[in-house]
């Protein structure tokens, strides 16, 4: 009789379960360590694939029409499906997909997408399908889909970017700075934005970003422990660089705004003309010419502040995919040297190939500033690095971020502040 | 069972009824004074000052040529080099058509849904006496306060489940009835006058024929402000129809609009057409429908 | 002839009350459950008990939004039953023009959030309109920080949400104005009353209902407050993120792959019972008000 009353509430909460998402879930599946191709290395190429890729439409249906054609008069037998998904939204859709089981064969996904897909069994662990892959691909690209406490490589890297600096030459003349000898370490903007501050009578800014993890990274912190169990970024540096930005706040130095700001809020700032330094990729002077013409010929790029971060976009390959070979084949191609060289020529990213870094496309400039910045961009991408573990993302991100910005505002310590954002996320991370 | 009789009773006739045989605005009641003329226009575009910088800012901003800023630090509305040519660039880049067609499919069946729905279960649940009422009115006013923050997935595997994922149908149908708009026409028949009913019923009419007859004429303005919720919602949906749908061919509006912004090239002119093209629709249903809220009582069934 | 079976009010109820049964009853009772479990979006969860709702007890982030969320309660229930009663009775007389008023009073509903971002951005921030205007006129010394102090961001929202409820509430009052019916205007202005008598005795009285299902609506949507304080806040909630409503809190934890939807579905659990209450007083406030 018990069993009887309980077997139906037993099972609304298994519904309630599985509809929360999980779907195809992780516990039918548990006992293989991570999802091991048994691909057959001479399987046959051949059948239907699919194929998603984010917001490339309609700039670059051609680019990707191409490839496509290419890769299925290569293998013959094959067809591909191509699925572009729109720029907003894209993680609730990929969830939907991965929650109702219908994650496409090949799917663009950053890496940290990816690392929580990755420790569902969802991907491939394409570097078992394919031992060149350390071989062929760059460094810090394969790096950046390998994580801490899973074993496997769960992505080809697609296209990397880094960031450089930019600098307002009309604000730099302004304060009587020189902006051929811009900036090269955050001491040194630190000083240049004060004498901004100070000779335009408070009216012009030169910083106006928050600090975040990468500043930590890039200051010697370390963010994540060694096992990958442990926040440990409350260190006495990471706080003595949120003490600089504090008292560079507190003396005017920075627009009060930002504390409210959004990521994206200085290159807007600075599109705007209101702050005279921005970070952005290799392509950005054209964005800020567009959006503002006034700003032609006074934007002027130089390398990143210390170390430039790395940011990977890549290809996985779904762990339930039917037609492994077809998929692998197809993740590969799509990533070559030759599909990625053409496709940096005509948008502003750079190969995730070892065989693109001779290509004198980016390694020469014409003497433009759009030339130089994407020349300056390809030889940071040398000594870039990932400054922001994939592991924080979502209300990790957001609390830390508020932590940081208690901090600045003065309201907050910032030794406290930070031992909060550690808690905080360490809480959230064993959650 | 079922009677007229309602616990709540409307507030309106409790003042007065109207006076038989009055001409409606027989004395003057809607003819405006000069003066109070002038008072309501300055209110009015007081008003409207305030309440449509969004709408000029995007419209000026749609209108801009490609080599005019338009991040200004005093906001220019008059564009300087005024062009159609990022409505031209909207029509080309993506099949604006083809996704109104299916953001229109998707409203129509929200708006019928809703119309539908929340007329025959507002009145029921205000005209008419049933065991249980109370208790179903309790749950469409709980529904407001229901914690629906983290469902979207939960609801998308549902959808999924009845076979309707990837179809406009899916995306329209948790949509269909809501329960904010049964409250609405609830709200609105309760506030007819009893008598009328209780003449209808003496005359030998059932609760089909009242409702048809009597209640739906007299609601009219309410029906058409759900119509404009209802068309509204559907239409200007993104993450939902996103979610559901996969086949790009039966992407709404919304979510078509996207390939404006991709994922190296932004032009907020473009952007802004885009969002200018899907305002378009809900313009007009808005001034189609707005004259409705006002006919409910001269057409209507009550009569003196 | 026999029409009025049993039946017929349950056959007119039915439709709405599947819906209801199915997408609204359904995933918040999945939503209870969720909320005893560890669960993320991918991959289920276990069963943890009452462990989130211990989080929550200490959760200061918590504290501050549920302090918001009543702020904004107590602050916009009063401007916005009258401000958009105010503006129907002005729109509702026909004149030239009207329509063309009245669609554009209703047009910041549904303006997108970017620009109503990018607009709200340009009047409030430190060299903004209002910040400009004031120092020409020489009310302030220096730039008030309307997007950067916790209560004036606060504010800010409060003023953007009154702004976009105005068209909102404007056309549900519109719409019950018709039901009013004109003879009642009519009788009192025959007895000699005034426009503003006429307006107290004669149209709140019409739209009493109306009213108190516009103060329920306004009192749950400020409670769940969402938008405007995200696009003020830049998304992150303000310094220490005190400027989070309960609702935020929500989106924040629950969102990407590795959101946290046993303690974001907790939350929305606090948030349900946060809600209940105005809705109970002022549903009981109707009652009263209709047996009077």
């Amino acid at each position: 009789m018990r069993r009887g009353h309980l077997a139906p509430v037993a099972a609304l909460a298994a519904a309630a379960l599985t509809l929360a998402g999980c779907g195809l879930g992780s516990s039918d599946e548990s006992g293989s360590s991570g999802a091991k191709p048994t691909v057959d290395a001479n399987a046959q190429v051949t059948g239907e694939v699919s194929f998603q890729t984010w917001a490339l439409k309609p700039k670059f249906t051609s680019y990707v029409e191409g490839v496509i054609k290419a890769f299925e008069a290569k293998y013959p037998g094959t067809k591909v499906t191509w699925l572009d998904q729109p720029g907003d939204g894209y993680d609730k859709k990929v969830l939907s997909q991965a929650s109702a089981g219908q994650l496409p064969d090949v799917t663009n996904l950053p890496p940290d997408f990816a690392l929580s897909l990755a420790k569902q069994n969802m991907l491939l662990d394409v570097a078992a399908a394919d031992p060149k892959l350390a071989e062929e691909y760059v460094e810090g690209g394969v790096q950046a889909y390998q994580y801490q406490g899973l074993d496997g490589t769960f992505g080809y890297p697609w296209y990397l970017n880094t960031d450089i600096d930019y600098w307002n030459a009309t604000k730099f003349a302004a304060a009587g700075l020189d902006v051929k000898n811009s900036p090269k370490t955050f001491d040194e903007l630190l000083a240049a934005a004060k004498v901004m501050h100070d000779k335009t009578g408070g009216k012009e800014y030169l910083m106006s970003r928050l600090p975040g993890i990468g500043d930590f990274t890039n200051a010697g912190v370390k963010i994540v422990s060694d096992d990958g169990k442990k926040f440990v970024f409350n260190t006495p540096e990471a706080a003595a660089l949120l003490d600089k930005y504090r008292d560079a706040y507190k003396a005017g130095y920075l627009p009060r705004d930002i504390l409210t700001q959004e990521y994206l809020g200085n290159s807007k700032l600075f599109t705007q003309g209101k702050v005279a330094w921005t970070t952005g990729g290799g392509n950005a002077i054209q964005d800020f010419q567009k959006d503002n013409p006034s700003l032609k010929g006074k934007v002027v790029p130089s390398p990143a502040l210390d170390t430039p971060p790395l940011y990977v976009q890549g290809l996985s390959v779904s762990a339930k995919t039917k037609n492994q070979a077809a998929a692998i084949a197809l993740a590969r191609f799509v990533t070559n040297a030759e599909n990625q060289a053409a496709f940096a020529k005509i948008v502003n990213i750079f190969p995730s190939t070892k065989a693109s870094a001779s290509d004198p496309y980016f390694s020469k400039s014409d003497g433009t500033p759009e030339s130089d910045a994407k020349v300056l961009a390809f030889e940071s991408l040398a000594k870039a690095k990932v400054l922001q573990p994939p592991v924080i993302s979502g209300a990790t991100n957001d609390f830390i971020g508020q932590q940081i910005s208690l901090a600045i505002s003065g309201k907050m310590s910032s030794q406290a502040a930070l031992d909060a954002a550690v808690a905080k996320a360490n809480q959230l991370l064993t959650q | 069972m079922t009677t007229v009789t309602d616990p709540a009773r409307p507030v309106v006739k409790e003042t007065s009824g109207p006076p038989a045989g009055r001409r409606r605005g027989s004395f003057g009641f809607n003819t405006v004074s000069p003066r109070e003329k002038v008072v309501r226009y300055l209110l009015l575009v007081f008003v409207l000052l305030i309440t449509i910088g969004p709408f000029l800012w995007q419209l000026s901003t749609s209108l801009k040529g490609s080599g005019e800023d338009i991040y200004t630090r005093i906001p220019k509305l008059l564009p300087a080099q005024p062009t159609f040519d990022h409505y031209k660039a909207v029509t080309d880049t993506i099949p604006v058509w083809d996704y109104a067609r299916n953001s229109l499919v998707v409203a129509v069946l929200v708006v019928g849904g809703n119309v539908l729905g929340a007329s025959l279960a507002g009145f029921a649940l205000s005209r008419l006496q049933f065991r249980g009422r109370k208790l179903v009115l309790g749950l469409f006013l709980a529904t407001l306060v229901l914690p629906g923050e983290v469902t979207i997935i939960s609801q998308y595997v549902t959808v999924r489940e009845f076979g309707l994922a990837n179809t406009l149908f899916g995306v329209a149908l948790p949509g269909m009835i809501g329960a904010l708009n049964v409250l609405l026409m609830y709200n609105a028949f309760r506030s007819l006058p009893i008598e009328v009913d209780q003449a209808a019923i003496v005359d030998g009419a059932n609760a089909w024929q009242r409702l048809v007859y009597i209640g739906l004429p007299s609601v009219r303005g309410t029906i058409s402000v759900v119509a404009i919720f209802a068309f509204i919602g559907a239409w200007d949906d993104f993450l939902w129809p996103l979610i559901v749908l996969t086949d790009p061919d039966k992407y709404t509006l919304t979510v078509g609009l996207q390939y404006l912004s991709g994922t190296f090239s932004n032009n907020p002119r473009l952007i802004a057409a885009g969002t200018m093209i899907a305002f378009i629709p809900i313009v007009i249903v808005f001034a189609t429908l707005q004259r409705f809220f006002f006919k409910g009582v001269e057409e209507g069934a009550v009569k003196g | 002839m026999r029409y009025n079976r049993w039946f017929t009010p349950w056959v007119l109820v039915i439709p709405a009350l599947t819906w209801l049964l199915v997408f609204n009853l359904w995933p918040s009772i999945n939503t209870v459950i969720l909320s005893f479990t560890n669960a993320r979006p991918i991959g289920g969860g276990t069963f943890v008990g009452l462990k989130n709702f211990e989080t929550l007890l200490h959760d200061e982030q918590l504290r501050w939004a549920l302090l918001n969320s009543v702020i904004y309660m107590v602050v916009c229930l009063p401007f916005l039953t009258v401000f958009p009663l105010l503006l129907a009775v002005l729109v509702e007389k026909k004149l030239p023009g009207i329509t063309f008023f009245r669609t554009a009073f209703y047009t910041p509903v549904v303006a997108s959030a970017v620009v109503v971002a990018l607009i709200w951005q340009w009047i409030l921030d430190d060299r903004g309109l209002v910040n400009g205007l004031a120092e020409k006129l020489g009310v302030i010394s220096g730039p008030l920080p309307f997007l950067s102090d916790q209560w004036l961001l606060l504010l800010s929202a409060i003023s953007l949400t009154i702004w976009k409820g105005l068209g909102y509430y404007m056309i549900i009052y519109l719409a019950a104005l018709g039901n009013v019916g004109r003879e009642l205007h009519e009788a009192a202005a025959v007895d000699g009353a005034g426009p503003v008598r006429r307006f107290f005795y004669v149209t709140v009285p019409g739209v009493r209902g109306t009213m108190i299902l516009i103060s329920i609506l306004i009192s749950v949507s400020a409670l769940r407050v969402f938008s405007e304080l995200f696009i003020l806040s830049g998304g992150k909630g303000g310094p220490g993120g005190r400027d989070n409503s309960v609702v935020m809190l929500i989106q924040q934890y629950s969102q990407g792959f590795e959101g946290n939807l046993g303690y974001a579905s907790a939350l929305s659990i606090v948030l349900f019972f946060v809600t209940v209450v105005p809705m109970l007083v002022l549903a009981r406030l109707n009652r009263r008000g209709a047996e009077a």
